[in-house]
Order: C-alpha cells, then structure tokens, then sequence
C-alpha cells in the first residue's frame, strides 16, 4: 500500500487519504458555456507520468492536499496544503 | 445499574451515560455513571468518556496558537487562569491541551467543567483577530486510556502508525485509524517518580457512536496481553495530578 | 469415506530392515527424549519433539503422502521442506496443511487429501490412464458446452480440485484463531540462513530496528545439514541472534512487498492462534532467501522415492531419518556429492553415483507407487529405492520483483541473477555462491548500508561481491516427466502447448497453469521456461520468464481476513430498543431499529397520537463564522443569505453536474452560528464535500466546521399530541404555535438536560418536534419521554414506519427516490432552486436545468388495486412496452389502507390522472394513475404547521 507523505501528519497510508483526482481550475460559473463546464467536469488529462492530484486526508489532518505523483512509478514528489501554507513535504519519486 | 438509576429518578438531576458499558460496580462521579472497578493489572483499559472535551478552532499561527502553547502533533499540560469566583481552583484549570489538527486543539480537563473552559477560553480568544469556535464535544466523543508496558503492542494490532517510544515519545499527539475508525490518539504518560503506575499511557478518543465498538476492539487486542478493565479515575490517573503545576496559559 | 489400508504403505519397508529412524545425528533437532504418537489416517504413528508431520511418517516407513492433482499419481516427498509439493495434508480441520514443515504434535489428527476414496485406491488415478482426456489446457478445451452442463461439470471439477476440508459446522470458529499487527522495522531480512543472519546482525549493531523472519522453525539455512564445522558456527551464530535486539519471527513466511515496502509476513507457532499476518512498513527489505533447489524433469521423476539432495541432506541430518535403502544419486554440484557422502555415512547402500558434470544422465525411473529402478544414461537400468537428484538451483527472486527488479539470466551459472532496486536488496545465495566467511561477510556488509536507509548509495562499496559459479544447464533429460508437482504439467503438456501455438511464456502458463499451483514457481518456473525456450527454438533468456507477484506462497484467507473488526455505531438509546425488542436494521454502519414488531401500528400510532423515534444518525455539522450565510447559499440550490436567527429552512445540495446529493434542513441558533443536518448516510461525505469547499475554493472565509452528529441523541416527537408530550418536560421554551412556529428552532432545557436543541421540524407530515440532546444524556430523555407520555399513548416507532409516514406524505429520500443521475427538476424540487445567483455548485447544470424540462420526474402513483404493493425497482412501461419509469418507494399505508407509491416517470407522462402500466415482479401487468400532488395525507401541510 502506497504511502503519502503528508505534510502535517507525516507519511501515512493511501487508505487515510480520499483521492479527489487531479487537480483542475474551477471555471467561472457565470461566464462559462456549458460545453466548457462538462469538458471540466468529464475529461481529465490522464498524463503518463507526473500529475498534480487533490488528495484529503481523511483519517489525519483533515486538510486538502495537492499531491504531484508519478503514475508511472507512484512515486509521490512532494505534497502541500491547497491554500498556499508553508508547510510542504516531500519525497524524490523511486 | 439500580443504583444510579434510582439515583436520577430520587434527585430528577439527570446522569450522563458514556456509550462504553460500565463494568460493575457503577458509582457517580461528577454527574456521569462510572465504572467503579480497580484493577491492578499491568494493562489496563479505562472509560474516560466522562472528561470534559472543548474544541478549539482557530488560525494555526495566531494568538490563540501561542496562548495554547502547543501546535499540531504535541500535547501539553497547562493550567487555565482562574475566571474569578471559583474557589476549588485558586490556581487556575488543570488541563490538557492536545494540538489535534492544523489550527485545531482539544483541551481536556475534568468532568463537568466545559462552561469553565469555554468562558476562560473565550475571555482569552475575544480579543484575538479570526474566527475563532469552541465547541463542547464532550457528548461527542468516546475516549479511553490504554495504560501499561504493552499498550504499544495493543495499539500496533489496530493501528498502522508506529506508535513506538522512538517515534510516539510522551507528548506525541496524532489522528489516525485504529480498528478501522477514524481516532485521536494522545500519548501521555504520568511523571516517573511520583506515581507507581508510572508507564507508556495512550488515549485513544472517536466519535461516541464507535465508543464501544473502540473499547471491545482495544479489549481484544489486549486480551493475549492480559488486559483489565479500570474504574474511572480521571485524567490524570488515582495518584492525582502531576507533580509539578504545569505552565499558566495566557 | 473409506481410508487407505494402512498395510499397503507399510509394504513400502523392505523386509528385514532396522528401521528408517538413524541413530543420532549431530545436527538433528528431534528431541528424543519426548516421543509421542500422533493419527495418520486413524491409524497411530510415533513421533519425536522436533519432527515434522512428514519426518516422523517418513521415520514410521511412509512414502506416499498425497495423491497428485490431476492424474492422481501417487505423491512422496521431493524436498522435504516448506515447499515440498508432495505432502500437503488435512490436520484436524485444518486443510493444505504443508507437512514437511508442520511439526507434529500429540494428538494431532492428520490425514491425506486429494485422495478419493483412499490414497491406496485413488480411483481418480484412472486419469493417468485416460491422459489424453486431461490434456493441455482441458479446463478450456474441453469443460465448455453445453452451458446448462456448467453446474455439473463444477461438482466433478471440484472433487478432482486441490485442498482439504473446511468443516461446515457451528463449532468452527475462526475468529481467534487469526490475528494481525503492524511493525514498522528499519530492516527487514527475509531468510535466516548465514547471509541474513549476518545482515540482521551487522544492521542492528548499526543501531536499526531489524526484524529476521524465517520460514523454518530454526535460524541456520543449509548449515543446519552441514558437517561439524558448520554446526559449531551455526551456533555462534545462533547466539549472537539472541544477544542481540534482533526480533526473530520463526515459521514465519514474507508473503510480498508492496508499495513504499509495506511487507506482509504470515506468523505461525504462536500460543493461542494459528497464525498472525504482520504488516511491516519497512525501511529496507534485504531479501536472503537462498536458493531452492531445482527438480529435474525425467520419465517418473515424481515416484515416490525421487528427491532432490537437499531433501536428502535434511531427512538425513535434521531429522535423523534414512530416505532409502538402496540410491542412485545423479550429481552435478558439491551438495549432491555431500548428498551421497550423507548417503554412505548413515549406511544406505549408494548403488550408483552418476556425475552429470561428465555427461551423466538419469532416463527415467521404474516404478508407480515406489521407486523400483532407474535406467541411466549409458541404458543400463540400476535396482534401487532412492533416487536423488541434485541438478541446479533456482533463484527466489520473487520479493525482488514485487519491487520491480528485472532480474537477469545468468547462462554460465543456469540460473537467474538479481538486478538492483533502491529500498530491496538481495545477499547470500540469491546473489551468488561463495564459502561460509564470503556469505557471512555479503551479508554483513549488506546489513550495514541498510540500516543506513534505502537513500544510503554506498552499498555497492562492500567488497564483499558474491557471484554465481559456473553450472551444468541441466532442466530436461531425455524423457518427458512432470514439470510442476503440484498442478501435474508435465513437458510434454509444454511442448503441446507451444505446438498448438502459445509461444510467450505467460501464455503458455495460462494453457496449462503450470506455476499456477501452491509451489507458485519456486520449483518449476525455470523448467517450465527452459522447456519452453527449447521447444521455441529460443534462448532463456529470449523467452525470459513470468512475473512474480504476492504471495510468495499460498496463504489463508483467514489470516488476511484477521480478526472481525466491523464498525458498528450505536445511539445512547440502543439498549433500550433492543430491550423493547427492536429488530436491527443495518445502515451504513449504524443499527438503528428498523421497528418493534408492529410497524403498521407504529405509523397509526403516530398518525392518531404521538410516536417518538430515534434519529441520532441523521448528520449534523457545527458551523460558525461570519461567512456561514455564503458557503450555505454556494452548496445548497436555495437562497440563504436570509435566514433570520432562530428559523430554519429546507435545503438541496446538488453536485457540479447538478445532481442531487444530499438534502436537509439548516438552522440558525445565533449570529455566526449554524446547525446543519444532513441524511445519516450522507453525513461524512458532506462534511467533507462542504470542507473541499472551504479549503480549495474559499479559503479566505471564515468558517469553522465541526461535526457534532454524535455530540447530539435526536428524537423526533412526531403526531398531533407531540407538543403536549414535550411540554411536560419542557419549561424554559415556549412550545405554543403562535411562539414557537413550524421551521423554528430553539435551545432550552429538556428533562433537566441543559443545552437541548429544538427544532419543529419533520419528516412524517405530522406536527412534530426534533430534540436533539448532549448526548450523554439521550437515554435519560428517551426515558422519560416514553414514562411521561403513558396516558398519551406515546410510542416508539422504527424507520420502517418513518418509511410509510414520509411516503404517505410523499416526501422523498436522497439516494431512494433519487440516484445518482437525478437532478433537481427530476426530483421534484425544482422550485427550490435559484439561479440568479453568482456562484454555486453545479450552477451552469442548475441553469441549463431550469431552461428545459427534465427528463424525468418525481410522481405519486395510485394503483387500481389498492392492496397491490409493487416491489421498488419495477418497472412501468408505455402502452407500447416500452420501460418509461420505475417504482422508487412503495408501502401499504395503514392509515389511507391502501399502497402507496412514489416513481420515475418520463416527464411527457408525468401528468396528474394520466394512467400508466406497471410491470411486475412475476411478469404480470398492473395499472395505475398518476397521483395530483405527491402527498396523499394532508397534501396542504396543515397538519405539521399545527
């Protein structure tokens, strides 16, 4: 089981963790077509290799984390609050 | 069971329940219906349910941050300064201030004083800037104590977070999973030196609804160890508070 | 079932022999001054302290243990140890219980499986005659039409598949016979033998945690079969282990390495249970598993009496047990010549030693159910009752790629080689060969740049490098034998499927399963590869080999499975509904009571008087700040910036694709303060949808969310005497309509209870008050709730009757009524919704939503019989057939005395009075009409608003 190096609570199992998937900027409701709304909501870039993800961490700290994660070898490269805290782990991917 | 029950309906002051069943013989303490039992056991699982327990909301770095005197991850003794007219408490509110989450403490003190802490608390907070909530969680949450040489290796067969010396020193405050629910554990041991039951203490605290369900798993777990039950005895333990008057907050 | 004889095993002992127990042995473990008798078969064999199930059988004259998987050939021993294919056994009511391994104990009840009727009788033996209806690949061949055979084709299967039995009785309890714990060691050595003996040594005196798991029930590896020299270092070496902090764990197996070195370790031998499943985090995993020793592939070579030099050199050595009477050895290496040196000091006549270094080969064996003879390369054929082969070695690098090493082929030595990963390391034999001090020192230096950390890079800078030697490629004689002993492919069934066209090597053992069984690759994935490789005409390397994935060897579901832990949360007053007879109803993870044996009757008393019920499970989220007004009107669909202190109001939560997520009512209690609630099932998730909110999107405002669903119990007073019950316990709140309004809030004393929350609120149509009480005192309350409301007629009801009150009433349930493509519109909310507003969760959709008409929608239906209860799920179907809905609830209300149902249904048709066919269960049509408004009782509210 793969292990998240949380930035307040240290690293702790996936299974602590809701994955919320990659992050992405919410567009403005009001000027946005509802074309564009549904590529926001549906589509998603599934990169080979280094993603930015939202992840919260359930079972600790109970923050939102933004999380960039290798998917290619899981290796999680660092992992910080959403909202601009200083406090920011990191790991270099394996 | 008959005696408290009979108690609340001579004096209509109604008792508070923890939602761990107490083993017998039952007693009151404080207005709660406890387990009165003593044990001597060198594991020992207690209800401390009973204990006052106030969330505390605030910005991780503001004032309130340093006047509780302790962050996320530690947990400290501290003495509440006294609102006034209470006489019991000439020199403040012995509490424990846990750093449960970033920006987010739970003091716990003795049963019934969660009035007390909040007004002392908010008498501090007003004057700080932020939003700052206090909330009385102690309906709200089921807590024990797991005492003795081997509460480690009870905790390390429902919990995945190494909870050893070497990473869980005293004072080592964490939220985590054991036995499958979400549970704040404290690691707060008693002063060597002053108290024979001196040893590795955990608390382990979930909401109420889980408490019993927390307490069978915990007494399973604890059961190759030889685990026992023992009476409520209050924070701090029978032997009563520690020895040195811990800091002043404020 | 009938046993085998147990004569015709004994037969198996030639006339006149001493006995099959040597004399003492320097190494042996058998404790001869306890000897005790164990069942094998219902028939007694003796046994000493030490002795493994199949050591003290085999001492005892046994040589068929099992019969094998598919043909049902009689099965011995081949290696004598955890991996040995031959002697899976049935103990007590334990299955697959690995006999070589298992030490005997008194009493124990062991007996052969995979045996029908009897391991002398197999009449599943047949098989063998009949090869050609097993043959490659038959479970896709030949089990396949017609479909309606499927159910018979199992039970046959399933008599001819592996395993014991598991009792099917009340007796057998399983939940304290496993159990789990985490440990989290710096290092990690799988294997105790010299090489992770000295890591685990070298990493603890560099100050690490270590843990040392061996298989066996001793520390030592192949020195426990060496000479004198070897057994006087062992038990140095044994000393050093247990003056060190090294935490052994002894019969215990490393199952697999997974993500960031979470390694699973199965843990036997422990007083009171059977086994414990260890879940280490580790920091670095050294991986000294040894080399296991290579069956050779020949006509026969799984008669009983065939057995590899290290099943030898145990039997002999360890166990003081003497394998046969008369061997021929075929030897490539150094163990196989110890083999035969064993051989000839314990006495057994060595008939024959042929040297496959010099072109020696065995062709195939004579015999069925014991060796007779072999015949040897040079065609003579040589009398005896052992054969021993010692033709190679297999590298057990499975640990190594569950990390993702890749490992090589090494040509000259026949065998594969590691490669590198950061945080698993191999040492000892899995690297190369090398003297005792060579090994010892591969692994000191191992342990020591591990225990430095899995970032530490000096770990080629040992100087102690090990490699392999050079040895004789030897996988396949002359003859077609058995591959893997414990699926029973044999090369002949390889080659058929390479014939047939399956030339990768994970195809071919896919066809065939070979690897597949309980010995997971560790005898047969080599040959299996090599005789793929020669029948493709291609290198090893070039057809390279299978994955290894976890387990490393099969494990029990029970030790997986661990101890029961399933959350259960309760409300302060479950004891009282389980005394007043309450039957549980399992919702997430709470039990709630479904009803006290008369739901009908709980509805009606609600309906007529006053009924109280439990709903402490309903979410409730603390929320303050001065903020709170926006982030209620950003994830409820309603306006709220509004809301005075002291009301309260109705609202839907919609997701970002505008479908319905949750709904609830919001009260405000002061200012900057907001109490929430939520449905019970949806509690958590909106506790954390609201704080994504706060902290991703909105972290400049200020609010604090704090849950309190449990801090409360809540009761519902429901019926039209609800405000006189409450009154009587109530005196610091105005309980008067005029004062005290439907959809207001208070807080105030119940029952003595300070700090009480009191909503007018309701789910079941009636006039009804919500108490939600500090939860310590919920059972005080519900007590005298029920002992003041006697003349009242007061009665408990369960979420069964909630059901029929809130159909009666049409009101919906979130995720009953709705699913999780249902939109406001849908839902019948529509109205609620406002999109003048400037931002809200799932706007655009809400927008979009409210300019077209849904596609479906939220309708009460009236049945033309008013006793049919269609089943929820139904579908209702148009004129011509065609499905245009479905039942989402349905009751029989006891007060209308009729059903009553909510549904579906395409928007066109979802017309008052418009008719509609409902198709039921058992495929019979039923009509009914579309009702005018969702409620069937008291349609305008004047009941609730009382």
């Amino acid at each position: 089981m793969m292990l998240l190096p949380c930035p307040w609570c240290g690293p702790r199992d996936a299974t602590e963790f809701n994955f919320l998937g990659e992050s992405r900027n919410r567009p403005d409701p009001g000027s946005v077509t509802i074309e564009q709304w549904r590529d926001h909501l549906y589509l998603r870039a599934n990169h080979a290799g280094e993603v930015t993800e939202t992840w919260y961490h359930r079972a600790g700290c109970r923050r939102h984390l933004v999380v960039v994660r290798d998917l290619l070898s899981n290796g999680v490269r660092s992992a910080r609050s959403s909202y601009g805290s200083s406090v920011e782990a990191s790991e270099e991917p394996q | 069971m008959a005696d408290a029950a009979s108690a609340a309906s001579r004096h209509s002051l109604p008792l508070a329940r923890s939602p761990i069943a107490t083993v017998s013989p039952e007693r009151v303490c404080d207005g709660w219906v406890v387990s009165g039992c003593v044990s001597t056991a060198a594991l020992t699982i207690t209800d401390l349910t009973p204990l006052t327990k106030v969330l505390v909301r605030a910005p991780v770095d503001g004032e309130v941050a340093a006047m509780l005197g302790v962050g996320h991850g530690r947990a400290v003794p501290a003495r509440l300064p006294t609102a006034g007219s209470d006489g019991d408490d000439a020199g403040g509110l012995d509490v424990l201030v846990v750093g449960s989450g970033p920006g987010e403490w739970t003091v716990l003190t003795q049963p019934g004083r969660a009035g007390d802490v909040i007004a002392r608390l908010d008498g501090v907070c007003a004057a700080s800037p932020g939003t700052v909530t206090l909330v009385d969680l102690t309906h709200g949450r089921a807590l024990v104590r797991l005492a003795g040489d081997r509460a480690v290796d009870v905790l390390a067969k429902e919990c995945a977070v190494d909870l050893s010396p070497l990473r869980c020193p005293d004072g080592t405050a964490l939220r985590t999973v054991v036995s499958g629910v979400v549970a704040d554990v404290v690691r707060r041991d008693r002063e060597p030196g002053h108290d024979p039951l001196a040893g590795p203490e955990f608390v382990v605290h979930v909401e109420r609804s889980s408490g019993q369900y927390l307490f069978d798993c915990l007494c399973d777990a604890g059961a190759e160890f030889g685990i026992e039950v023992q009476g409520f005895d209050g924070l701090w333990g029978s032997a009563g508070m520690t020895a040195a008057p811990p800091p002043t907050v404020g | 079932m009938t046993r085998r004889p147990w004569r015709a095993v004994r037969s198996t002992t030639p006339r006149g022999d001493p006995g099959w127990r040597l004399p003492p042995q320097p190494g042996e473990v058998i404790d001869r001054s306890r000897s005790f008798t164990f069942s094998w078969n219902g028939r007694p064999c003796s046994a000493y302290e030490g002795d493994t199930i199949a050591s003290a059988l085999a001492a005892s004259g046994v040589r068929v243990f099992s019969r094998s998987f598919k043909y049902h050939r009689p099965r011995g021993l081949l290696t004598a140890s955890f991996h040995d294919p031959g002697c899976m056994v049935q103990v007590g009511d334990e299955p697959n219980v690995r006999g070589a391994h298992r030490r005997a104990e008194p009493g124990m009840r062991v007996s052969a499986q995979d045996a029908w009727p009897s391991l002398a009788l197999d009449v599943k033996a047949a098989n063998a005659l009949v090869r050609r209806a097993i043959p490659a690949g038959f479970y896709y061949k030949t089990v396949i039409r017609p479909q309606r055979l499927w159910p018979a084709y199992e039970r046959v299967l399933e008599r001819f598949a592996h395993g014991g039995v598991v009792p099917d009785s009340p007796e057998y309890d399983v939940s304290d016979r496993f159990d789990q714990r985490h440990a989290h060691p710096d290092v990690l050595v799988a294997g105790g033998g010299p090489a992770g003996i000295a890591a685990a040594l070298s990493a603890s005196r560099a100050g690490a945690r270590v843990m040392l798991v061996e298989e066996e029930a001793d520390l030592g590896g192949h020195l426990r079969w060496g000479g004198a020299e070897q057994l006087a270092r062992l038990v140095e070496l044994r000393r050093q282990v247990a003056d060190s902090d090294v935490e052994v764990l002894l019969d215990a197996c490393v199952l697999g390495r997974y993500d960031d070195n979470l390694v699973s370790v199965v843990h036997r031998g422990l007083p009171g249970i059977d086994e414990r499943l260890v879940k280490a985090r580790v920091g670095t995993l050294v991986v000294a598993a040894g080399l296991i020793e290579r069956p050779y592939v020949f006509a026969g070579n799984d008669v009983p009496g065939v057995m590899l030099s290290t099943a030898v050199r145990r039997l002999v050595n360890v166990y003081a047990v003497r394998p046969g009477a008369r061997a021929v050895v075929l030897t490539a290496n150094d163990e196989g010549d110890a083999a035969a040196d064993d051989l000839r000091r314990v006495g057994v006549e060595v008939v024959h030693v042929e040297d496959a270094r010099s072109g020696g080969d065995i062709v195939r064996v004579h015999g069925r159910s014991r060796v007779r003879g072999v015949d040897l390369a040079d065609r003579r054929t040589v009398a005896c009752d052992l054969v021993v082969t010692a033709t190679g070695w297999t590298a057990p690098v499975s640990l190594l790629t569950m990390a993702g090493d890749r490992p090589g082929y090494d040509d000259a030595a026949a065998r594969f080689v590691p490669g590198r990963t950061s945080d698993v390391v191999p040492t000892g034999g899995l690297v190369g060969d090398g003297t005792l001090d060579e090994l010892l020192a591969h692994g000191a230096a191992v342990g020591e740049a591990a225990a430095a950390g899995p970032d530490h890079d000096e770990r080629e800078a040992t100087g102690a490098a090990l490699r392999p030697r050079p040895h004789p490629a030897l996988f396949r004689g002359r003859t077609h034998g058995i591959v893997d002993f414990s699926e029973d492919v044999s090369s002949h069934d390889l080659v058929a499927a390479v014939d047939e066209g399956y030339r990768d090597v994970e195809l071919v053992k896919r066809y065939t399963t070979a690897t597949m069984g309980p010995a997971q690759g560790k005898l047969e994935l080599v040959n299996t590869v090599a005789i793929v490789a020669e029948a493709t005409g291609r290198s090893i390397a070039q057809t390279g080999t299978t994955t290894w994935r976890p387990p490393y060897a099969p494990v029990t579901l029970g030790a997986l499975a661990g101890r029961p832990r399933e959350p259960r949360r309760l409300s302060p007053m479950h004891g009282w509904h389980v005394a007043h007879g309450a039957t549980p109803l399992v919702a997430g993870a709470w039990i709630r009571p479904d009803h006290y044996g008369d739901p009908g009757g709980e509805a009606s008393a609600v309906r007529s008087s006053v009924g109280i019920i439990d709903v402490t499970p309903i979410g409730k989220l603390d929320l303050h700040g001065p903020d709170v007004a926006r982030l209620l009107n950003l994830v409820y669909v309603n306006r709220w910036s509004k809301l005075p202190v002291g009301r309260v109001r109705y609202g839907v939560m919609c997701a970002e694709d505008g479908v319905v997520l949750d709904d609830g009512v919001t009260g405000r209690l002061g200012e900057d303060h907001y109490l929430m609630t939520t449905t019970s099932s949806g509690a958590a998730t909106v506790w954390e949808w609201i704080e994504g909110w706060l902290q991703t999107e909105h972290p400049d405002w200020r609010v604090h969310v704090t849950p309190v669903t449990t801090a409360y119990a809540s009761i519902n007073l429901a019926g039209p005497r609800s405000r006189d019950l409450l009154s009587r316990l109530v005196q610091d709140i105005d309980l008067a309509a005029e004062a005290f309004p439907y959809l207001h809030v208070r807080t105030g004393t119940v029952a003595g209870v300070e700090d009480c929350v009191v909503w007018r609120i309701g789910f079941t149509g009636e006039l009804s008050f919500e108490v939600h009480v500090p939860a310590g005192y919920g059972l005080h309350v519900w007590e005298q709730l029920v002992e003041q409301g006697q003349d009242l007629g007061v009665r408990a009801f369960g979420v069964e009757a909630q059901r029929i009150l809130r159909l009666e009433k049409g009101h919906l349930i979130v995720g009953q009524d709705t699913d999780g493509l249902t939109t406001a519109e849908e839902a019948a909310l529509g109205g609620l919704v406002r999109v003048d507003k400037q931002d809200a969760v799932g706007l655009p959709e809400l927008v979009v939503a409210s300019r077209q008409s849904p596609r479906s929608r939220l309708v009460a239906l009236v049945t033309d019989d008013p006793d049919l209860v269609p089943a929820e799920g139904g579908q209702i179907v148009g004129a011509d057939g065609r499905i245009c809905g479905r039942i989402t609830s349905s009751r029989l209300s006891p007060t209308l005395e009729r059903s009553v149902c909510l549904g579906q249904l395409d928007s066109a048709l979802a017309r008052p009075g418009h008719r509609v066919t409902l198709r039921l269960v058992d495929g019979s049509t039923a009509g009914a009409k579309v009702a005018e408004r969702l409620a069937q009782i008291d349609p305008d509210g004047v009941r609730l608003r009382g």
